[in-house]
């Protein structure tokens, strides 16, 4: 089977447990094990190939660019641990089905189970180390899923948090670390990179690199100073423990280590890095463990200490010492899964993993106590089984390893490591199982059924074969693997129990004896143990988070504070500053052009330019009054145009400005008249001088623009050499707009429809629903006047209007060949048309209205896009404009182009987006004044369906606007006020918005229990 | 005459960024409107100034006088159309969050999760 | 004749909408169907116009027949291309998603501004003139803003208020840009303007950098690049969720106009050195920390979304604030990544929201959810996507802006802690919102009353993170497209050929023809040796 699909096999297979679930647990538990054992049995399909030393590789080209390929291989290493995953997690499965309950979601944990055996085959079997990095991190979200299985867990949820930063720190560091290496050996392909040891040690980069790539095995393997996090892991389920962070996951990192010892190993950095970090965990953990009371915790001790141990061989960086991690990475998966299981079993029969409140059970449970016994011996470097072996190994090692030049050191520190592990092995054995039966167990222990304490007993039996006959059972393997691991085909001398009266047998020795001793004087210790203070990594782990947690909150609130003034400030000061650099960043040349001489006039509109602005700002409180300030600078500011010859613009802006004050002054009805002073005076002060500076920074840059003459001529001198001839109009200005640049008419028509569409469904918005609701509520702030419709105006405005009209029609004609257009007309007849409104009342007008806004609005944008595809219909692209002499009886021959098309739709659009904008505010006008008019008579009005009383509630669009009401309201003219009591009432809670209740409520920092 | 454009361009700039900067949204509408202003008279001064010579083909012997450089004009003219729809838009929008909210101060509370 | 598929993406949404105003705006089913139907439309489009532009160089469509610079034209190249064809995915499973949220029915117009959405979108990606990239930008803005504030409410509308005057102050200082550029160089035609840059005299440049770094400023601003991040966060978490995914691609018209008039128009190393680079580069670090930060701190789901959506584009531009081939293809790639995921993210946790009742987007305790699991698992997706974790497309494109950033080991650093900071944020949210929920008691809220269907929303939000999925599994042939898209980028002289080539002389004799035609040749004589001198 290609590797590649020994790897994919569990991902594939993940899905079926999560289906299977709902047939039944065993069937979730089969499709696992079924998965699992073909990806197994593949495997082993290579094991004689691979253990004649063959490499079988499978490759595909995934990323080339990066160099990121799915290559896979199975080498002596990979197939090692492979196995371990594979077989381990076989066993597991098995025992998991026994192990959960009921309640527990037993589809999600096997399909959460799978894709972490996915991952980890992975990282064994990849041949490139950016693949390695991805199932590195696809290892630590399936572990972060499987720790916090048990949701309803604090502890499940903050350990697998934990987990989660820590290693994915790691990760990420790893990441750093892999590239670098990448980049040095000039390929990502593990098979390329163990191949350029020599440039690797050379690179100046190596010391990077290996501190990153250690950052990762260290957290992965849970080497001091990040060991802390394995502990908290265990609050997963027991079989999650016992496959994760005894056999698989965290020896990930020594994996990697392995893999790459070739290249990075044999230097006094990766010696003193590593060796010593292993040691020196070995030392730490196993020293914890002795007084961990909860079973799994000490078990967990006891596993970074041995992976401490493991590491500590690596570090040495001699073949023995490859040889003899190898096995011990063996030996310890095999009897630390098995009593990871058997604790899980006393805590599921007993109903607790407490030291303290065990013991006994060796008459209760004989079958459990049979494996936990051969386990912990093992686990306690007892002859016969097979921990021994390995743990001589590594004392073997130890006893001839100086450290600094000094030979005690090393020797003396793993023989007391060896010591506490024989401490905590036997105070496991002898305080879980030995000692009298109690009989204040919280539930009656017996042993559980073959199903669950088969795997951990299969473990055992190796776990004495091994110890027994090591060369036959384990000595393959171990050659096979490390000859992987050190590079090159080693033959290994036999493995053998008795190589007679060695350092290393005499140092176990002591361990044993000493094990025994402080097993014997136990309490004292444990209460000297317990008086003396040691840091609480979780709590200080915790701490950290938290503080950063909290610090990263304050930070973003305390920016983001939801101040508009701060956000504007920071774009206006950002804007300047960015300009003046670039300014002083670059050559200024001279000036060009000598300045234009000053008129009177102008002096005269300058001065009164500036003090209608300034006192814009200096009225600005009294809203009304800034109003009409303002209007008075949007007036010389229309002048002005005119003097500098652009009569069109002057035309536009007076227009626009009418409208915009006929808007804002309708807006200001219901606004506050006056602004309250808010910003404190150091704030003040603050905003004055960075509008000012702005100011300063504008009129300088416009200033110099003017005075200079540029490389280059601009192109309008053809617009104005063809406008005549291929735009057919003599308004340079309207030609370019419709014509040279139509394409932006076409889509400021547009923005004028859109304007038009937001505007109507805003008031909707605004007019159904709470809005509403505020609105009948609303009072007016401000006197009215006795006669709504002054009679004057009234006559005024009837007869203004046709005129007002023609005025526009002639405009928007004329536009081609003179001053004008459609914008200019558009704008016009809607100020007939306001005015109208203003003097009739709205309801008044809108009766006598036969065409509708959106109507208007859709016309004029389509009416724009169809003079652009009239184009293509002469094979011209799109907006291709023609145009001919119109004769009309009775009038001047005067030219017409079909872009005249356009400023249709610019005439249209502006009154439809006028007048949408004003009705929305009479409406709410109306609906504030509670009129005796209809709440919506123009959508009513617009509503064919209304018209013809039929299809009654028929699409209802939107739900605020149902049908019925409407209609009712179009028949029965009933008044605002109630049609709202009646209607508004049912629907105002809405599903999606409870909003209402629950904006007051604030979110809780970090987690609770 | 430049320096007159100029400097009023500024004044009009200085007003408006004075104006976003207040805490209601009536007077940052006013101000949007006077930088909308200055920006228009920017974008048309950057056409150099020219007086009295309104770029209108005549074709009376009109090669002699220049004509003024008509881009900046056209330019101006879709900027002003689109700042109309821009303001009678947000001019809506204010007036509806003042009716939702009850005041129209133009902060939020950012320390409240989105509402809706 | 130049094929008029060109314009068609532009065209096609701006006769849909208005006639979805006039024919349909009392039926919410016809207006749902054409709108569908337009949106798969412009996919095909979309497509056929990607196809067309991987094999030609790029393609010119000159509106109104009129040459550049004096009239505007259209171009199509691959990088214009990839944004049209995000925009319409984008767009089609946005509209499914309102369809089956039932978004569309809580206000009016729903449909017809996304029509006018798209529109504005793929005319700023389709535009070669500097003036009508300003016009569209207003036509999709003016439309955002509709949908911003789609269905009102009190938070909304004031969001919308901050969002739209935000965004006027942008406009403002596109045109104060606009308006110095073209004083300087007497042109907006993007292609013109690279050439009369690149001719722009040593000694003269002071003015034409101030030109364009406010025109970066400006796209800074659609970007959310620091210091103009503010307007984001309470935007998109305000918008209905189906808008705020929408808007994914809103900031990615920023990253595309920086991209395209950087590389073009104000290359590095031209008459503007090297602003480009000094500008971005540290804009982008510190829009990366603050954005995985706010991750971090953010108080309800939506922000921390929001947030990761700030510090996606500090990633990207750190990548293309570099300016070289194999940076910009990796930041291309990122962006198409993280367009995807902030899409999904914002329906997913809208998904939540509909469903969470009172509690809301608040990352506190409440009850379990119905379809919690579901929901749960999106998320992780979702947030693995987002904070770059592997396997999918996030991890890789990270992996290739630090390969291409090499030697930059400050940004390296930056670029690997605040994923760190992202991963934790996202654990924090993800387990207090869904997992606590196991701890917590009450009984579940019921779901959204007037989804149309639900399960389309869902199908919806899934079909991004499927989309994800394939650019993940297909990244060789993807970042292959990608990288000579980088370098056609690299080397704008097929651009500005394909749009300036014999402009001036077809002009001229466009200009002769028409003298003829009208019979006074005599004053058009003046006009034309001006531009024609200009070469």
């Amino acid at each position: 089977m290609s590797p590649a699909l020994i790897a994919a096999l569990p991902f594939l297979g993940a899905a079926l447990p999560a289906l299977l679930i709902r047939t039944g647990r065993n069937n979730a538990a089969l499709a696992a094990g079924v998965t699992t054992g073909l990806a197994l049995l593949g495997l082993l399909l290579h094991l004689p190939a691979v253990l004649a030393g063959q490499v079988i590789t499978a490759q595909f080209d995934w990323l080339p660019w990066l160099g990121l390929n799915a290559n896979f291989m199975i080498d002596g290493l990979g197939m090692l641990f492979a196995t371990l995953i594979l077989g381990i997690g076989l066993l597991i499965i098995l025992y998991a089905r026994f192990y959960l309950s009921n309640q527990d979601p037993v589809g999600q944990f096997y399909t959460y189970l799978l894709l972490f055996q996915g991952a980890m085959v992975g990282i064994v079997l990849s041949d490139n180390i950016l693949l390695l990095l991805i199932f590195w991190e696809l290892t630590s979200l399936s572990s972060f899923l499987l720790i916090g299985y048990w949701k309803h867990l604090p502890e499940g949820r903050q350990g697998a948090r934990m987990a989660l930063t820590v290693t994915g720190l790691g990760g990420l560091s790893m990441i750093a670390g892999m590239l670098i290496l990448g980049n040095i050996a000039g390929s990502y392909d593990i098979s390329q990179i163990l191949q350029a040891k020599a440039a690797i040690q050379a690179s100046p980069l190596y010391l990077p690199a290996l501190l990153l790539i250690l950052g990762g095995a260290f957290t992965k393997s849970a080497q001091f100073p990040f060991h802390f996090w394995l502990p908290h892991a265990m609050a997963a389920p027991t079989p999650v423990s016992a496959y994760l962070h005894s056999a698989t996951m965290v020896k990930a990192g020594l994996f990697l280590m392995a893999r790459l010892w070739p290249v990075l190993s044999g230097t006094p950095e990766w010696f003193y890095i590593v060796a010593t970090t292993g040691l020196i965990t070995m030392l730490i953990a196993a020293k914890i463990a002795i007084f961990k009371d909860d079973m799994k915790a000490l078990l967990a001790f006891s596993t970074v200490s041995h992976l401490g141990l493991i590491t500590f061989l690596l570090g040495l960086g001699t073949k023995a010492g490859a040889i003899a991690a190898v096995f011990h990475i063996i030996n310890h998966a095999s009897f630390k899964a098995a009593l990871f299981m058997s604790a899980g079993i006393v805590d599921h029969e007993a109903h607790t993993r407490d030291l303290k409140r065990l013991g006994g059970l060796r008459k209760l449970m004989p079958v459990t106590f049979v494996i936990a016994t051969i386990a912990t011996l093992s686990m306690a470097g007892i002859p016969l089984f097979n921990g021994f072996l390995s743990k001589e190994m590594m004392l073997e090692e130890a006893s001839h390893t100086g450290w600094m030049g000094n030979p005690w050191l090393v020797p003396v520190l793993a023989t007391v490591a060896a010591l506490f592990s024989a401490t905590y092995s036997f105070r496991f054995l002898a305080h879980g199982f030995f000692g009298p039966v109690r009989d204040d167990y919280p539930h009656k222990p017996h042993d559980p059924p073959v199903g669950m304490w088969l795997s951990p007993a299969f473990l055992t039996v190796l776990v004495l074969l091994i110890g027994v006959m090591p060369m036959t059972f384990a000595g393959p393997y171990v050659q096979m693997a490390a000859s992987a691991v050190t590079g090159e085909a080693l033959h290994l001398h036999p493995i053998k129990l008795w190589h007679g009266i060695t350092p290393a047998l005499m140092m176990s020795g002591m361990a044993v004896l000493g094990g025994l001793a402080i097993l014997a004087g136990f309490k004292p210790l444990k209460a000297m143990w317990e008086a003396t203070p040691r840091p609480e990594a979780k709590a200080i782990f915790d701490a950290i988070i938290a503080v950063f947690a909290a610090l990263a909150e304050w930070f973003t609130a305390a920016l983001h504070n939801g101040s508009m003034a701060r956000y504007l400030t920071g774009f206006t000061i950002a804007s300047v500053a960015a300009g003046f650099w670039a300014f002083a960043g670059g050559a200024f040349g001279p000036e060009t052009r000598e300045m234009l001489p000053v008129s009177p006039v102008a002096i005269a509109g300058w001065v009164m330019l500036v003090t209608a602005s300034a006192s814009v700002v200096a009225y600005h409180h009294n809203r009304i009054l800034a109003l009409v300030l303002i209007s008075i600078v949007g007036l010389i500011v229309s002048i002005c145009f005119i003097y500098l010859s652009a009569p069109d613009l002057a035309l536009t802006q007076i227009s626009v400005e009418v409208v915009t004050a006929v808007l804002m002054i309708l807006a200001l009805n219901f606004l506050p008249k006056h602004t309250q002073r808010g910003v404190g005076p150091m704030k003040h002060l603050f905003h004055i001088a960075v509008a000012g500076v702005t100011g300063l920074a504008t009129g300088l840059l416009i200033y110099a623009l003017m005075m200079r003459d540029f490389a280059f001529e601009s192109m309008s001198a053809y617009h104005l050499a063809n406008s005549h001839n291929l735009g057919g109009g003599d308004n340079v200005v309207n030609v370019i707009l419709v014509d040279f640049r139509g394409y932006d008419t076409y889509g400021e028509v547009t923005v004028l429809g859109i304007a038009a569409l937001v505007i109507f469904a805003l008031t909707e918005a605004l007019m159904s629903g709470t809005a509403s609701k505020k609105l009948i509520a609303w009072r007016p702030d401000v006197a009215r006047a006795g006669d709504k419709h002054p009679i004057m105006l009234l006559v005024g405005t009837r007869v203004m209007m046709p005129i007002a009209l023609l005025v526009g029609v002639f405009i928007f004609l004329r536009g081609h060949n003179l001053p004008g257009g459609g914008f200019i007309a558009g704008l016009v007849v809607s100020i007939a048309l306001v005015m109208q409104y203003m003097a009739s009342g709205f309801a008044w007008t809108q009766a006598r209205q036969k065409v509708y806004y959106h109507v208007l609005i859709g016309i004029g944008v389509l009416a724009a896009g169809i003079t652009g595809i009239g184009a293509w219909f002469n094979g011209m692209p799109f907006l291709t404009s023609d145009f001919g002499y119109v004769k009309l009886f009775g009038l001047e021959p005067f030219e017409m182009a079909t872009a005249a098309g356009f400023d249709l739709g610019v005439f249209l659009g502006v009154v439809g987006s006028v007048l949408l904008a004003l009705g929305g505010l009479s409406r709410m006008a109306r609906r504030a004044a509670v009129g005796d008019e209809p709440a919506q008579a123009h959508i009513i009005a617009e509503k064919p369906a209304a018209r013809s009383g039929q299809a009654e509630g028929a699409h209802a669009f939107p739900p605020e606007t149902n049908l019925p009401r409407r209609w009712a309201a179009a028949r029965g003219y009933t008044s605002a006020r109630q049609d709202d009591e009646k209607i508004k009432l049912p629907k105002v809670p809405k599903p999606k918005m409870p909003s209402v209740k629950k904006t007051k409520k604030k979110p809780t920092k970090g987690e609770g229990k | 005459m430049e320096a007159l454009v100029a400097s009023a361009v500024g004044v009009m700039t200085a007003a408006g960024i004075y104006l976003i900067l207040r805490l209601r949204t009536f007077p940052v509408v006013l101000g949007m409107s006077m930088l909308s202003y200055a920006v228009n008279i920017f974008l048309f001064a950057t056409g150099r100034l020219a007086v009295n010579l309104p770029p209108i083909l005549d074709h009376a012997g009109a090669a002699t006088a220049g004509y003024t450089d008509p881009i900046p004009q056209a330019l101006v003219l879709t900027a002003i159309v689109i700042s109309f729809g821009m303001t009678a838009v947000v001019v809506m929008l204010a007036l509806g969050a003042f009716i939702e909210a009850g005041d129209d101060l133009i902060d939020l509370d950012e320390t409240e999760e989105a509402g809706q | 004749m130049m094929s008029h598929l060109m314009i068609a993406p532009v065209v096609i949404p701006a006769f849909l909408a208005p006639l979805i105003v006039l024919w349909m705006r009392f039926d919410l089913r016809t207006q749902r169907v054409f709108s569908v139907a337009g949106m798969v439309v412009l996919v095909g489009l979309a497509l056929a116009l990607a196809s067309s532009a991987s094999v030609n160089p790029p393609e010119v469509y000159k509106l109104g027949n009129w040459e550049a610079p004096f009239g505007i034209v259209l171009v199509l190249d691959r990088l214009s291309a990839l944004m049209l064809v995000l925009t319409a995915v984008l767009g089609l499973v946005v509209v499914l998603y309102a369809i089956g949220s039932g978004w569309d029915k809580r206000g009016w117009h729903f449909h017809s501004l996304m029509q006018f959405q798209m529109m504005g979108l793929n005319g700023a990606f389709l535009t070669g003139d500097a003036f009508n990239l300003f016009v569209f930008f207003e036509v999709l803005l003016i439309a955002s803003y509709g949908l911003m504030i789609h269905s009102g409410g009190q938070k909304r509308l004031k969001a919308g208020v901050q969002y739209v005057v935000y965004n006027l102050a942008g406009s403002t200082l596109f045109l104060f840009a606009l308006g110095t550029i073209y004083s300087v160089t007497g042109t907006v035609s993007m292609a013109d303007l690279a050439q009369k840059v690149a001719m722009m005299p040593a000694d003269d440049t002071a003015l034409l950098r101030v030109a364009a770094v406010l025109l970066m400023l400006v796209f800074a601003v659609k970007a959310a690049l620091v210091p103009f991040q503010f307007w984001l966060p309470a935007t998109y978490t305000n918008a209905p969720g189906p808008v705020a995914a929408l808007f994914a691609i809103m900031t990615k018209v920023g990253v595309y106009a920086i991209i395209r008039i950087y590389t073009m128009v104000f290359p590095i190393g031209g008459t503007t050195g090297t602003l480009a680079q000094d500008v971005l580069m540290p804009a982008a670090l510190v829009s990366l920390v603050i954005g995985m930060v706010g991750v971090l701190g953010a108080r309800d789901l939506g922000r921390t979304v929001a947030y990761a959506v700030i510090g996606s584009v500090g990633t990207m531009m750190l990548a293309f604030s570099q300016f070289t081939q194999a940076a910009t293809g990796a930041g291309l790639y990122y962006m198409v990544h993280s367009t995807l995921a902030a899409a999904a993210l914002f329906l997913i946790v809208d998904l939540v929201k509909e469903r969470r009742g009172a509690a809301g987007l608040a990352i506190t305790p409440a009850p379990k959810t119905l379809t919690h699991g579901l929901l749960a698992a999106l998320f992780f997706v979702g947030a693995i996507a987002m904070a770059g974790m592997p396997p999918l497309s996030g991890f890789l494109g990270k992996l290739m802006i630090l390969d291409a950033l090499r030697g930059e080991w400050t940004i390296w650093a930056v670029i690997l802690v605040t994923s760190l900071i992202a991963i934790v944020g996202f654990g924090r949210a993800g387990s207090t919102v869904f997992w606590k929920a196991y701890a917590t008691e009450g009984d579940p809220p019921e779901g959204p009353r007037d989804a149309s269907a639900p399960g389309l929303a869902f199908v919806a939000a899934g079909a991004l993170i499927a989309g994800l999925v394939a650019l993940t599994v297909f990244a060789g042939p993807a970042t292959g497209w990608l990288r000579v898209t980088a370098d056609q980028l690299h080397h704008p002289q097929a651009y500005i050929g394909a749009v300036m080539d014999g402009a001036y002389e077809r002009a001229a004799e466009a200009q002769a023809e028409g003298a003829a035609l009208m019979g006074h040749g005599e004053t058009e004589a003046t006009g034309h040796e001006a531009p024609a001198a200009a070469h």
